[in-house]
């Protein structure tokens, strides 16, 4: 246990120390007059339009996609719990866009979405509709990437929520069932309080890593147009990998962590209160 | 029954219509790739062609694919070789401890593991540029290695919490120390925890992207990277870079073959056993 417990110490703790210690400097890689500077670094982001613009982008796009890719992937999940046969194959076949490499994903979502030559353009122009600019205008490459995210990252979802009403026992539904309760009433009295627990672990395990969502937005709109669909991570990579400000990307990256921090414990006293409401 | 039955046939129905869209995507990578441009560009789409798998080869002889698909094997083997061995030994002593400290412990690895990536990657970028080790396979095997650690100590720890502690103690009581009850007791009974444990964490590194731009370059670059640099933008390579995607997704497929029975327990820490 010991190496394991050094070797973590090593390439996390320290790594992270420095990024914290970045973040109070105005390091930039070029340069060479680097000098402590206190919270400069986090003022000039706070009062920075594109930083809240990013910040909004991002929690936009984490909030849809989630609750896209719950909303399916339950329904999914329930289809799945119905059916008598054929179960392995169809949850094995759905769940391979997750396993894909993402930017292989993103390569292939682009392909669907791209103007003209794009599957979706194709298709629609043979319909003779007129498709709008799926990656082009603002709104719309929102949408294409908050469905780009739901495709990779629905399978998820629907494995685990599968998961989880496998697990159940039955004896609650059938009562259920015998009471009269409707499929819905079921689902609504029964299902869902029973599965609480998994549900927000699973959400909560989702909007953390939608939060570092990078490799398919990266390919599929790098951000644009302009910087409707940069998310908080695609901005700390421009600020550390092209524009070299160590110090300014560092700080930025400590504003997401406690972001997500804020999220994860808003999750848990959420947790907390539906397990003392079970109880 | 007559009812149920239908249901059934319907509920099938829908699934696999679902099924077919969801996969469209990458159906239509697959058609791309065995298509010469002039039919891939085709308005409306052109279903019935003359596949070819020129663009195949080429992609993977001529534009040197082969070496990257090299460089992603040797990152991958070399993270899972480390990480696995460190990763199961801090699995088995969390799992055999009941202090309060390893409660802990295990919380704390599990909050590193959601930090923002990007946070991580600019000191190793920065380490990295001090050392003069951009573009050498240690310095992306070391990130890899940190950030894969809380994920396999976590699920190797599932695996060894299911093998009951009594099978340790009749071990030490025939003779065994500790550790001889780990390497010939215990380890064995976990083996097949052990195998889903490095495939996870080569499908990790085999897929990551973030660190393998910042500190890959000529001699190291990855798959991942190499598609990402190529051409997606110019219509006329389409064909090629299909063929490359298709070709980078292969070993994904077989990986979730291969894990199929543990996808579950892998995607959720192990926390939810499938």
């Amino acid at each position: 246990m010991a190496p394991s417990v050094a070797v973590m110490a090593l390439v996390l703790l320290y790594p992270f120390g420095s990024a914290l210690y970045y973040s109070f400097t105005n390091y930039y890689l070029g340069g060479t007059n680097t000098h402590f500077v206190g919270l400069d670094n986090y003022i000039a982001l706070l009062s920075e339009q594109r930083f809240w613009a990013d910040m909004l982008t991002t929690m936009m796009i984490v909030l849809c996609s989630v609750g896209l890719q719950f909303v399916v992937g339950l329904a999914m999940a329930l289809m799945l719990y119905a059916l008598s046969g054929g179960v392995r194959v169809i949850s094995l076949l759905n769940f391979l866009p997750h396993v894909v490499t993402p930017v292989v994903a993103g390569i292939f979502l682009k392909w669907m979405f791209v103007g003209r030559w794009g599957l979706l353009d194709a298709t629609l122009i043979a319909l003779g509709i007129f498709p709008p600019d799926w990656l082009g205008e603002p709104l719309w490459a929102k949408f294409s990437v908050i469905m780009a995210d739901t495709w990779k990252f629905m399978p998820f979802l629907m494995l685990v929520l599968y998961a989880g009403l496998q697990s159940f026992d039955t004896s609650l539904l059938e009562a259920a069932q015998i009471d009269g309760a409707t499929p819905w009433q079921r689902l609504r009295h029964v299902i869902l309080p029973m599965m609480k627990p998994l549900i927000l672990f699973v959400l909560a395990i989702r909007m953390m890593d939608a939060f570092r969502f990078f490799d398919i937005v990266y390919v599929l709109t790098n951000g644009g147009p302009g910087t409707a669909t940069e998310t908080i991570t695609l901005y700390t990579y421009q600020l550390a990998f092209r524009m070299l400000e160590i110090g300014r990307a560092s700080a930025l990256g400590v504003l997401t962590l406690l972001v997500v921090a804020g999220m994860i414990v808003g999750m848990i006293l959420l947790m907390q209160r539906g397990g003392r409401e079970a109880i | 029954m007559r009812r149920k039955a239908r249901m059934q046939a319907l509920l099938l129905a829908v699934l696999i219509v679902f099924t077919f869209i969801n996969l469209i995507p990458i159906l239509w990578g697959f058609l791309i790739s065995i298509k010469q441009p002039a039919d891939a560009f085709a308005i409306p789409p052109r279903l019935i062609f003359e596949p070819t798998a020129e663009f195949h080869i080429d992609v993977w002889v001529n534009r040197g694919f082969l070496s990257f698909l090299l460089n992603s094997a040797i990152i991958a083997a070399a993270t899972v070789l480390i990480s696995v061995p460190l990763g199961t030994l801090a699995a088995y002593g969390l799992a055999r401890t009941r202090t309060k400290h390893a409660g802990k412990l295990l919380f704390g690895l599990l909050t590193i593991r959601m930090f923002p990536q990007i946070l991580l990657a600019i000191p190793f970028f920065v380490m990295a540029r001090w050392l003069g080790m951009i573009d050498t396979f240690s310095m992306m095997v070391m990130a890899m290695v940190a950030m894969n650690q809380p994920f396999t100590i976590w699920l190797m720890r599932s695996f060894f919490v299911d093998v009951p502690v009594e099978l340790d103690e009749a071990a030490m009581i025939d003779g065994c120390n500790r550790w001889q009850a780990f390497l010939r007791v215990v380890l064995p009974a976990v083996r097949p925890g052990l195998g889903v444990t490095a495939l996870f964490s080569m499908l990790l590194a085999y897929n990551e992207f973030l660190f393998a731009l910042i500190l890959t370059g000529q001699h190291t670059k990855t798959l991942p990277v190499a598609i990402a640099e190529f051409g997606g933008e110019d219509i006329n390579y389409w064909s090629i870079s299909a063929a490359g995607a298709i070709g980078i997704m292969l070993p994904a497929v077989i990986f979730t073959l291969l894990v199929q029975r543990h996808l579950i327990r892998g995607l959720t820490f192990g926390a939810v056993k499938g």
